[in-house]
Order: structure tokens, then sequence, then C-alpha cells
């Protein structure tokens, strides 16, 4: 986009170029300019350029600009770049993408004749990168980039297939429970500060030597915590295959909200190429909300929560392009997105819970607790389950999964019942849960490969088995079950006394 | 210059016009600019001025470019072949496939006049315990499964269509509106592999895409199931997954057009949208529509205009809940909120009828006792209560079940479970015949039966 400001640059004052000794180019050059003066002659517009008429923050209005398209970029006044997003019948709004400095009404805005699109290089792995095609660890443009489109048809739905292969995680709380296969997309979702970036920076880390592309998109992130995840996946070895795409606080909303899907457009590239590409967005709530600000700012009608009607469009079309495709690529998508107190059921969270195939929800109480991942098993969701399993961990992720749920449930009911009253197979069930919950904890980046998880739950059902059984023959001498019809037991002791 | 457009955004283009007497709403319009071309819908003209929305995305698309009336407005081709294909909102197929003999219908159909309207009672088992106990469905209905994001309508609906279709071998139409793309290609794989595709027609206009193909796939969908009852003489099953988005996808339309919206941004006309539809969706003599709706709740709010616009056209409810869903209990069904038209004590007799009464007494008192219980425990609980109290905890572990579609994620095999066994085995757990028997075992069962007592 830099060239195209350099170029733009001398169009305004080629007027005055002398005609004698020129090359074919800048013959060219004239002709146009000549073009133009005729028409302006003949009292046409000047078509291509026009005057900033309104400026509202980041939305500016144009008057002019005749010719210019639906999404088209345009240069205003070598200041900053921007993008047509209404065209009036004598206005044009624009939203700035980028500006270095302050627009003035009676600024010219040309246009570029080109759509808008982001640019990328196969140079940027290892690095922080904007949609702009520049290296924000140093501030300077990569050389050779190539474009990547912004907004473009999903992938048809007979160009997809099932999502079955598994993704490895490397927390066991994940593969065994709730899986996320390669194509799906799986949200995490939580309060601040429970884990959420931590589970996606395990899963990037856990891809060494996995031939796989990751993406990190940091949308409204500060620029001190990038730097931090970048330190990180530097020290996990991960960078190497990891592209961290950031749109920080500052940036223009009209760039935040356009930088994820320039990434599903980076990872879109390396999909048609057969890779296996996983995207982190941390995360949507920041997205949507810079989404509303630009749409009350342009004058959309406000619905529920105030967010615009099309706030669910904005994410499905986004999240849509997370896919297995028939040739063999796919992109695995894990949006991030943050709650308030523990509320899942807020309209953001549940618009997204209803795109993506799945939620790992993360819990501030079992946070504080200390169980890490701080999983809230209930409420967490895999829509496909053991279809992107191995049949053996799917055996085995089944029956832990039934159990441990079953276990939380039946915990929260017989809390404060005596455990000596209680069935012997009700203690089993609230034995085994515990010890599969404590199982299940696992600090960060200590990945295990499903071998690892087989195995060690594989032993923890067969320690339990063997406890049960002996318990079983200790059980006898109290026969006393609570399960039993209790009136029933209330004349049978009355009878004893 | 006839005509000729002068502004644009997302999902509005307004064309002025010279010839507007001539237009109507509801016109396709079309434009070419070098090898693109772009259609319109005209939906609003004010003198010279013409409002349109488009039908695909109008990136790159200039002002001052011609514009010309379509001979047609939208409408699907059909044919005696439309079963086995797959539709994309415009009635265009996608499946590279080619249909023969085509004739062309509109896909606004007027609704059915009240002499037309047939109403009939004949119960159609679905083998999903919780919902032949507490909302039978009679052929001709309209069922709602309602839920929030992800409690499982889309496994219900799919369980539905494995249970009713394969079994009745009737005729159906799938509708796909605003949903995954993945689930709807897994569907039609599915059905392909078993062979099931032949007697089901499917539309889809997924999530994906924009908002006028959105609200367009379910007036294709609809002509199509029309056909097949009117023309064929079939009973039709009418699957829509998710009849929600064609309000929101209403929304967004109406909100770029600027039209004043009514509470959470909904438009005006949404009951009169809603209805039209609805009122297709109907059985006449020779031929029914028996449909399924799913129906996304946002922010898990029961309250919601939209929600509660489109459940006052439904015949039965089937609501999912989160808290259910929670406890692993799945299907989550919230059996207080789930209802059907068929709970009359002449439609399903006294036996059916007071065991439903008698149920539902169980279970909220066993709500009641949850709450006291978290406080003091069990053991303080009255005599009675605790009957009540142990109890309910199996029927509602009894009222899980396996389901077919979701095999691979349960690891147990599907069941499909008879009325009949269900009436006797909850009669027995009423009567205290399995009061011996640990709750836990009456989890992900079909009949006690198989427990062995």
């Amino acid at each position: 986009m830099d060239e195209k400001i350099q170029q733009e640059k001398k169009s305004p004052t080629a007027i005055s170029v002398n005609n004698d000794d020129l090359s074919a180019n800048e013959q060219y050059v004239t002709r146009v300019v000549e073009d133009k003066v005729n028409n302006i002659k003949k009292m046409n517009n000047i078509y291509g350029v026009g005057k900033v008429v309104s400026i509202k923050d980041y939305i500016i209005e144009v008057v002019g600009l005749e010719s210019v398209s639906f999404n088209e970029v345009v240069n205003i006044d070598n200041k900053g770049i921007g993008y047509v997003v209404a065209l009036k019948p004598n206005r044009v709004s624009i939203a700035v993408l980028k500006k270095t400095d302050n627009i003035k009404i009676g600024d010219s805005v040309y246009q570029t004749n080109d759509l808008l699109e982001g640019e990328f290089s196969y140079e940027s792995f290892g690095r922080v990168i904007d949609m702009f095609g520049n290296d924000r660890l140093t501030n300077e443009k990569f050389s050779n980039t190539i474009k990547v489109p912004i907004e473009q048809e999903n992938v048809p739905i007979m160009d997809r297939t099932s999502v079955n292969r598994p993704l490895e995680t490397g927390i066991a709380g994940i593969d065994l429970i709730y899986p996320i296969g390669k194509g799906q997309r799986q949200l995490i979702i939580g309060d601040k500060k429970t884990g959420k970036t931590q589970i996606c920076l395990d899963t990037i880390a856990n891809q060494v030597n996995k031939n796989m592309v990751c993406i990190y998109v940091a949308i409204g992130k500060t620029k001190r915590e990038v730097k931090e995840i970048y330190y990180d996946l530097i020290k996990k070895n991960a960078i190497n295959y990891t592209i961290i795409v950031a749109a920080f606080y500052d940036d223009l909303p009209s760039a935040l909200t356009l930088t994820p899907y320039y990434a599903l457009g980076v990872a879109n590239l390396y999909m048609k190429q057969r890779y296996d590409v996983l995207v982190v967005l941390d995360d949507l709530k920041k997205h949507a909300d810079a989404y509303r600000q630009i749409s009350l700012m342009s004058g959309k009608a406000p619905g529920r929560d105030a967010y615009p009607a099309d706030i669910f469009y904005f994410h499905s079309r986004l999240l849509e392009r997370g896919c297995q495709h028939k040739d063999g690529g796919s992109i695995t998508i894990l949006p991030v997105m943050e709650t308030k107190s523990g509320d899942i059921t807020d309209y953001i969270s549940t618009n997204i819970i209803s795109i993506t195939d799945g939620q790992i929800v993360l819990s501030h109480d079992a946070f504080v607790k200390g169980e890490k991942p701080a999983i809230n098993y209930g409420l967490s969701v895999s829509r496909l389950g053991g279809s992107v399993q191995t049949p053996e961990i799917r055996v085995l992720g089944a029956g832990i999964r039934q159990t441990l749920l079953s276990y939380l449930e039946t915990r929260d009911v017989y809390e404060l019942a005596n455990e000596d009253d209680m069935s012997a197979e009700l203690r089993t069930k609230l034995f085994e849960g515990r010890e599969i919950l404590n199982a299940l904890q696992q600090y960060k980046y200590s990945p295990l490969t499903h071998e690892q998880i087989i195995a060690k739950f594989s032993t923890l059902i067969e320690q339990y088995r063997q406890k049960a059984a002996s318990e079983d023959q200790k059980v006898v001498t109290t026969p006393i079950d609570n399960n039993q019809v209790p009136d029933q037991s209330a004349t049978d002791t009355s009878e004893i006394l | 210059m006839a005509n000729k457009i002068i502004a644009i955004s997302d999902i509005n283009v307004q064309i002025f016009s010279e010839l507007s007497q001539d237009l109507e709403i509801g016109d396709i319009l079309i434009a070419k600019d070098g090898k693109k071309e772009y259609k319109f819908e005209v939906v609003e003209i004010n003198n010279n001025i013409i409002t349109t929305i488009p039908l695909t995305s109008v990136v790159g698309l200039k002002r001052n470019i011609e514009v010309e009336k379509f001979n047609s407005g939208l409408s699907i081709e059909y044919s005696d072949n439309i079963l086995g294909k797959v539709f994309n909102s415009y009635g265009e197929l996608i499946d590279a496939t080619k249909m023969e003999s085509v004739a062309t219908k509109t896909i606004y159909n007027k609704d059915n006049t009240l002499d037309k309207i047939k109403v009939d009672y004949q119960i159609l088992p679905t083998g999903i315990k919780v919902l032949d106990f507490f909302a039978p469905i009679s052929k001709g209905f309209k069922m709602g499964l309602l839920g929030g994001a992800g409690v499982g309508k889309t496994v219900i609906i799919k369980e539905l269509i494995n249970n009713l279709y394969k079994s009745k071998q009737s005729n159906a139409v799938f509708i796909g509106v605003g949903e995954r793309s993945r689930e709807g290609k897994e569907l039609y794989d599915e059905m392909l592999e078993s062979q099931l595709l032949d007697k089901i027609s499917i539309v889809f206009g997924q999530m994906g895409e924009n908002p006028v193909s959105r609200s367009k796939a379910i007036y294709s969908g609809l002509t199509l199931a029309e056909y097949l009852r009117d023309s064929k003489k079939q009973d039709v099953l009418l699957f829509i997954d998710n009849i929600y988005r064609f309000v929101q996808a209403k929304s967004e339309i109406s909100s770029e057009l600027k039209r004043v919206p009514v509470e959470n941004g909904y438009p005006t006309t949404m009951a009169t949208e809603v209805s039209e539809i609805e009122e297709r969706i109907n059985s006449i003599e020779g031929g029914s529509i028996t449909s399924f709706q799913a129906i996304y709740v946002p922010a898990d709010d029961l309250n919601d205009e939209a929600v509660q616009t489109i459940t006052g056209h439904l015949d039965g409810q089937i609501v999912l809940d989160r808290k259910v869903a929670e406890k692993g209990l799945y299907p989550a069904v919230n059996v207080f909120k789930t209802t059907s038209k068929m709970i009359d004590v002449e439609l399903i007799g006294q036996r059916h009828y007071d065991l439903v009464k008698n149920v539902l007494f169980y279970l909220s008192r066993y709500e009641e006792l949850e709450e006291i219980i978290a406080v003091l425990g069990i053991d303080e609980l009255s005599a009675e209560d605790k009957l009540i109290f142990y109890r309910s905890r199996k029927i509602r572990n009894y009222f899980t079940q396996p389901l077919f579609v979701s095999e691979n994620y349960t690891n147990i095999p599907g069941k499909f479970v008879l009325l009949d066994d269900v009436l006797n085995d909850i009669e027995g757990i009423l009567n205290g015949k399995y009061d011996n028997v640990d709750e836990s075992k009456f989890l992900y069962i079909g009949t006690i039966k198989e427990l062995g007592i």
C-alpha cells in the first residue's frame, strides 16, 4: 500500500511536466492528465478524485469519486488510506484504515482502482505482522508481498468434507473429553484471567513437528501482551511455524475488525496448498465491540445490547471459513471469548456458541481453587465428540466423561450428606470422580501425547476398579443402603431398637 | 438511461428509474459490469427511487451502471426429480446434478384458504422417550425445538430425521437456514451413505451467506414441500434448521433499509412475515406437512420477541435447557416447558394423561427439594419427600436416552423406544417397583427391561 501512496503522490503534481523527451510511460501519464484537463474544461467531474466534506473520527464523507467501486481502497491526501463502505447519491462514505496525520475538510481523496485487500509475505513466520504487509517488530514493510483478499466467498458447502482427524492439544481434559478435530471451530470461553489464551498457546506449542501452520491473531490486545506471547512462543520453539497477526488496542477500529478476516485469508492461502492451519482469534468480544463502534458511528440502528442487526453474520461468515476441505487442507479455528462473572449466556457469547462446533468453558471458581486447566466440564461441549478421536481414546474418553459428569452432578446434591451413610455405589462414584478430576490437572506447557493420556487414564481406571472391589468386601458389614425406601429402613431400625 | 444505480451499501442498492411504474415489489433487476453480473430484488418503490436488496455480494459494484428488469421474480425449477437433490437459497442445484423436463414456480406462493385446511390427529411415534411422553406428535403438527446455543437442537432434528424419515419412508424436505455448513454437508453425506437421499430434497442457505440468501432458503424449501403435498399428494416431513435465522436475516435486511426496528432490533414486519411462511406449512385434503422447526433462543431468553412470535404458530414445543445439559442429561429437555396439543385425555387416553400429570408433580416437588437439600442435606427430608426425591431422580435419569445419531459420541448404540414401554416403566418407578435399584442404572438405557430386573 505504501508504494501506492508514493505513486499517487506524483499524479496531482504531474500537470506541470514538460512534453519534450518523455518515455512511453510518462507519455501515457501526460495523456491521462490531458484527458482530465479536457474534462474539466467540459465541466465534467474529475473522475477519480474527491474532496473530504465531513469527518467523524475514522468515518469520513467525500464528494466526487464518481466511478469508485464499493469496497475500493482510496488514498486520503497521502495521509492515510481508507476504503469505501457506502456509496450515496452524491457522497461516498469511507472508513479510514490507517493514518499518519490528521485529515482535514477539503483534503483530496484519490481512487486506487484496487478493491480492499491485505498484503502478506511468505516470510512472516516467526514475526508479528499486520494486514498491510508490515513487520510490526521492525516497523518495516516486507519486500515481497502478495495480495490477500479480506472478504471472499466461503468454501462452498459441497467442497467440504467431514471433520474427523484429531488435532492434538496435549491437554488431557480436551483431547480426552472434549476433543478438537482438524477443521473444527472450538470456542474457548471464560472470564478474565482464567487461562483462555494459555490453552491456545499450549495447543500451538504442541504442534511442534506436526507440519501445522499456526496463526495467532491478537485482536485488541496490548502491545505488551503480544510481546509476551511472542517471547513465550520463542521459548517453546513454536515460533518457526507460527505467524502472529496483531491489531492492537490503539489501532483504528476499522483495521481491528478486518484483521481476523485477513488472517483467515492467509489461512485460506495455506489450506489451498493442502496445509492444516490452526488459527487462534483472541478475542472476539473485542472484535464485536469494535464493530459495534463502527456501526453506531455510521448510523446503523442498534439492536440487542446496542449491537447492530448483522453482528451474527459478522462472526458467522468469519468462522465459517474454518473447514475441512475435500482436497485435504483444513482450517481449525479457536476463537476466544471473554465473559463477565462466568455468564456464557450473554448475547455475543451465545451467538458465537451457536456458530462454533463446541466450546471449552473455563471457570473462575475452578481457577482460584487451583484447578488447571480450569475447565467447567459440565458446560463445555464438543459437537463432534468421538468422531475426531481415535477409537482407543474415544472409548476411554466416553467412559471418563460419563463418570466425571455424573460425579460433578452428584457432588452438588450429596455435598452435605454423611459419607458413612452412602451406598457403596455412591461412594465409589464420588471417589472415582475425585480421582479423575485430580488426574486431569495439568500445568501449562506440559503436553501429554495420546499414548501418555491413554496410559495414564487406563491405569487410573484399573486402580479404582481394584479399590472398589476391595471396598465392596468391607461394605458387607454395613448394609444400610440410603437408596432404599426410607420409611422401610426407619421401621427396621425402630424394630431393632 | 432508463434505470441506473445511484447508491450502494452492503445489502441495499438504490436505483433511479424512469420506468418505475412498470416495476413491482419482488421483481428482479439485473446489472452487468464487464464479466460480473449482479441481481437485485425490488423491496421499496418511492417515485423514481427503487430500493433493492442484492442477491449476491456487491463488492466492486459502481454507481451509474445500467440496470434492466429480469424476466421473472424469484422462482424455483421443479420436476418429479426434486428428491435427492440439493438446492441453494435461490433454488439453483448445487450438487452438480441436472433436472430434466422442469417447470418453474414462484417461491412466494399464497397460503391456503380456510376451506382447504384439514384438521386431524394421528399419533406419530418418534421413539424418543421424553418426546413421546411429554409432547406426543401428531401427523400435520408443527413442532418447535427451542434451545439456546449448544444444547442439542440439531442432534434432536437429526434423530427425528433418523427415526421418522427412515422408518416411515415418507418424502421429506430439509431446509438449512443460517446454520453450519459443516453440519449441512455431514447430513448430506450421511444420507448418501445410508442410501436415504432418494426421498429427501435439501435446501441450504447457511450462515456464511448474506442475509438475503439466508432469508430466501425458507421460501424455496416451502415451495418444494408444497409441490410434494399438492401435486404428488404426499405426507411430507419438513425439517427446518433453524427458523429463527430467517427472522434474524430479515432483521439484518430491515436494518440496512433503515426501517425503524422494534425491540432488540427486530423488524416491525416480523409478525406478518413469520405468519406468511408458517401459514404455508399446513395440511390439506390428500396431503400433509408435518414440520419440525428448530428455534434458536438468543441469549437463552425464551421471552425473546422473535421466539415468541414463532412459537405462537406451533402445535407443540420441545424446550431444551442448558441447566439440564450441564448435568450431562441428554436429550436436555426441560419437561416443564415442553408441551403438545396432544396432551388431552381424549387424544392420548386417561392413563398416559395421568402419568404425565403425576410425573410433573414429582419433578416439580423435586426441584423444590433440591433447594432444601442444598441447605440442610437429604437426611432432613420427611419420609414422603425422600420417596419423591429418589424416585424423581430415577425418572429424570430414565428420560435420558442413547440416540442413534450420537452413537459415536456416547459410545452407546441408539435406542428406539415404544410408548407403551415408557408408560409401563414410568408407572413402575412411580409405584415404587424399582425403589431398590440404584439411580445411576437408569441413565442412558432404552427400557427398564434391559436391566434384567
